[in-house]
């Protein structure tokens, strides 16, 4: 929570400028110096490739988005994976061979079910006083269960429309990056607004940063938590949403979960999140969501084989956040 | 658990005096959950009650509770090891790959590798402030790309480890009735309790995790206790992976990826808390075994696995809560 500074004119200079947004800005030049490297390494660069990455990022980005709103707030969902995998597995079963109107409706309802879901989960941790870690990694478990009673097998459908809607096409590939950029941007600027400026989103952050302090200026600090679980849930489930219509079927994979959580996780260190609530913002988590998905065809178009391209990628989070560290050390010292 | 929590100096008249009781010994009510949920598996299945069902309890937990020493080690420091499962792998795959050379080159290589993975870990931690949850993250991920590259080169048909090791991990003495594994986990148990309780070492990471800038401040250098904790962690998950690779009899890049997050459940269960500060081997230990009776026990029920990942997860949820109410700590 840096917009509560009390001093003079004089301390809005570029200084503070560069402290807030100083690392926001670095992600995403970054990721613009990724997509210019890629875009002149590869032999076109085109709409497809620009459709192609635009989609098959969207549902890390959600995930992102997702977990910020939680980190923000002060907790921590190590569930927002199994929730993905869950609210996929739903959608598929309910989705498959059903008209667009339907699909729509059934898109809706998959939503309302994970927010409910989730801002039970922040109901529980609220009141059972659990660390927040300690609670989803049981959710973890459980919500993976349901995601398989649901979708024992790999299977279901949507709708080509509902395809078109997040991918351009219906058929899950094609030359039209407009619906994949509209459906990465609006969340996310709509997410960011409502954590920067509503009142809601604003005890989040008030929350996270000092919960004692939010309390005692009257803000309802257990209504932010479930709140905040609520959001994030949804976006999970748009994350899951996405990717059935990228790949057109469901899937429940254990692995699948824990894999998305743990990205999700690198993507808002990455993006500027403090793991200890009230610091950064969704923007630059959905920044870093793209960053890492974009590392791989990087990778591939350079010629590095995948195996070895997750090893660079495992030291480059290392090495981003060693600079960090370092850049935060000295700014103690010279505090 | 009475020297680290603070607030129980006072006690408060207005609970009725068993509830504190318990709340000073936090082991009876975890030891009451392991006997109930083993009487429960002999209900279930009544062969259960005997010396060999138990053994396989204790032949499935020993590796869990190794793993689980690491992630106790850690969290009392404020840490976390998201990298324990790789680096078992990792040391399975080398130990696999050097059995031909016999068990004492094997078993010593495949713990160095622990120690080299877990050393990098703690120089990220400790010396350049970089997030843990991220830093072993990360630390997983290199290994996982690292070691599939390796298996298809160097490293290709190391999938057997010797008999020395099979033994180690799966075999039992005493006309089959005590598992070898059970024997090096009472071992490891001893020294991780007596560590963290008599040797100053222990105690720095108590403190650590207690209050950082106060231990700094102290005088402690927290950098080196960090290094030589996550180091000490990654022995640890070393060792639980051979036991394991022992164990199964061979060895895969999926060989101990399912122990990660039951190693941490299996610390939060004993009591540990996720912050730092506060916490027990001797409760890590029943936490292993506990799960290690769940396991068995949705084995039994022939559940699938939805319902088993179901039932595992309310169970860690409810022991959390029952424990987080029991004691006034979390």
């Amino acid at each position: 929570m840096t917009t509560a500074r009390l001093g003079s004119v004089r301390d809005v200079d570029w200084r503070v400028a560069l402290r807030r947004y100083g690392w926001n800005t670095g992600v995403w030049l970054l990721l613009i110096a990724l997509l210019v490297f890629y875009a002149s390494t590869i032999p076109s660069f085109g709409s497809f490739q620009i459709a192609s990455i635009a989609k098959n990022s969207l549902p890390l980005v959600f995930l992102a988005i997702a977990q910020a709103v939680i980190v923000i707030a002060g907790g921590i969902d190590l569930a927002v994976g199994s929730m993905l995998i869950l609210s996929n597995a739903v959608a598929a079963q309910l989705m498959d061979e059903q008209a667009f109107g339907i699909t729509l409706m059934v898109a809706v309802l998959v939503i309302l079910m994970a927010a409910a879901l989730n801002g039970a989960v922040g109901w529980v941790i609220s009141v059972s006083k659990v660390p927040d870690i300690v609670v989803t990694l049981a959710t973890l478990f459980i919500i993976a269960g349901l995601a398989l009673l649901v979708l024992p097998s790999p299977g279901g459908g949507t709708s080509d429309g509902f395809r078109a809607l997040f991918t351009g096409s219906a058929t899950g590939t094609g030359t039209n990056f407009w619906p994949a950029l509209v459906m990465l941007f609006v969340p996310m600027l709509g997410a960011a607004w409502w954590m920067k400026h509503s009142r809601t989103g604003l005890s989040l952050y008030a929350t996270g940063s000092d919960p004692t302090a939010a309390y005692l200026s009257g803000v309802n600090t257990a209504r932010a938590k479930i709140v905040s679980y609520a959001v994030g849930g949804a976006f999970a489930a748009m994350g899951g949403l996405a990717s059935l219509a990228i790949t057109g079927s469901g899937e429940s994979r254990f692995a699948t979960a824990s894999n998305f959580t743990l990205k999700s996780v690198a993507a808002i260190v990455l993006g500027g999140v403090a793991l200890t609530g009230g610091i950064g913002s969704v923007v630059g988590a959905a920044a870093a969501g793209i960053v890492l998905f974009v590392l791989s065809p990087v990778l591939s178009a350079m010629g590095v084989d995948p195996n070895t391209a997750q090893v660079i990628q495992g030291a480059l989070i290392v090495l981003v956040m060693m600079i960090a560290g370092i850049v935060q050390l000295r700014r103690e010292r010279a505090a | 658990m009475s020297l680290e929590s603070r607030e129980e100096m006072v006690p408060d008249i207005s609970q009725p005096r068993w509830t504190i009781w318990l709340s000073d010994h936090p082991l009876v009510v975890l030891g009451s959950v392991l006997v109930v949920l083993v009487l429960v598996t002999g209900v279930i299945e009544p062969n259960y009650l005997s010396v060999s069902g138990l053994r396989n309890t204790v032949l499935l937990a020993a590796p869990l509770g190794i793993m689980a020493g690491a992630q106790t080690i850690l969290m009392l420091t404020g840490g976390i090891d998201l990298s324990v499962g790789m680096i078992a792998t990792a040391a399975a795959y080398v130990a696999a790959n050097q059995s031909p050379n016999g068990a004492l080159i094997a078993i010593t290589l495949g713990l160095l590798v622990g120690v080299a993975a877990g050393t990098v870990n703690g120089i990220g931690v400790g010396v350049f402030q970089v997030n843990p949850l991220i830093m072993t993250l990360a630390m997983s991920s290199i290994l996982i790309g690292l070691f599939t590259a390796l298996s298809f080169t160097v490293l290709q048909g190391s999938t057997t480890v010797n008999d020395f090791i099979s033994t180690l991990g799966g075999g039992s003495f005493l006309g089959n009735r005590i598992p070898y594994n059970a024997l090096v986990w009472t071992g490891v148990s001893l020294l991780i309790v007596y560590g963290l309780r008599y040797t100053g070492f222990g105690r720095l990471l108590y403190a650590l995790g207690d209050n950082p800038v106060a231990t700094r401040l102290a005088g402690v250098r927290s950098w080196q206790v960090l290094i030589v904790a996550y180091a000490l962690a990654g022995l640890l998950a070393a060792l639980a992976g051979i036991l394991l690779a022992g164990r199964t009899g061979a060895v895969d890049l999926q060989l101990a990826v399912n122990f990660l997050l039951p190693s941490v459940a299996a610390a939060v269960i004993g009591g540990t808390s996720i912050f730092g500060g506060i916490g027990t081997y001797s409760g890590t230990v029943l936490g292993a075994l506990i799960l290690g009776v769940l396991a068995t026990m949705l084995t039994f029920l022939n559940a699938g696995q939805a319902i088993q990942q179901i039932v595992y997860g309310s169970i860690v949820l409810g022991l959390a809560w029952l424990y987080a109410r029991v004691t006034g700590v979390s």
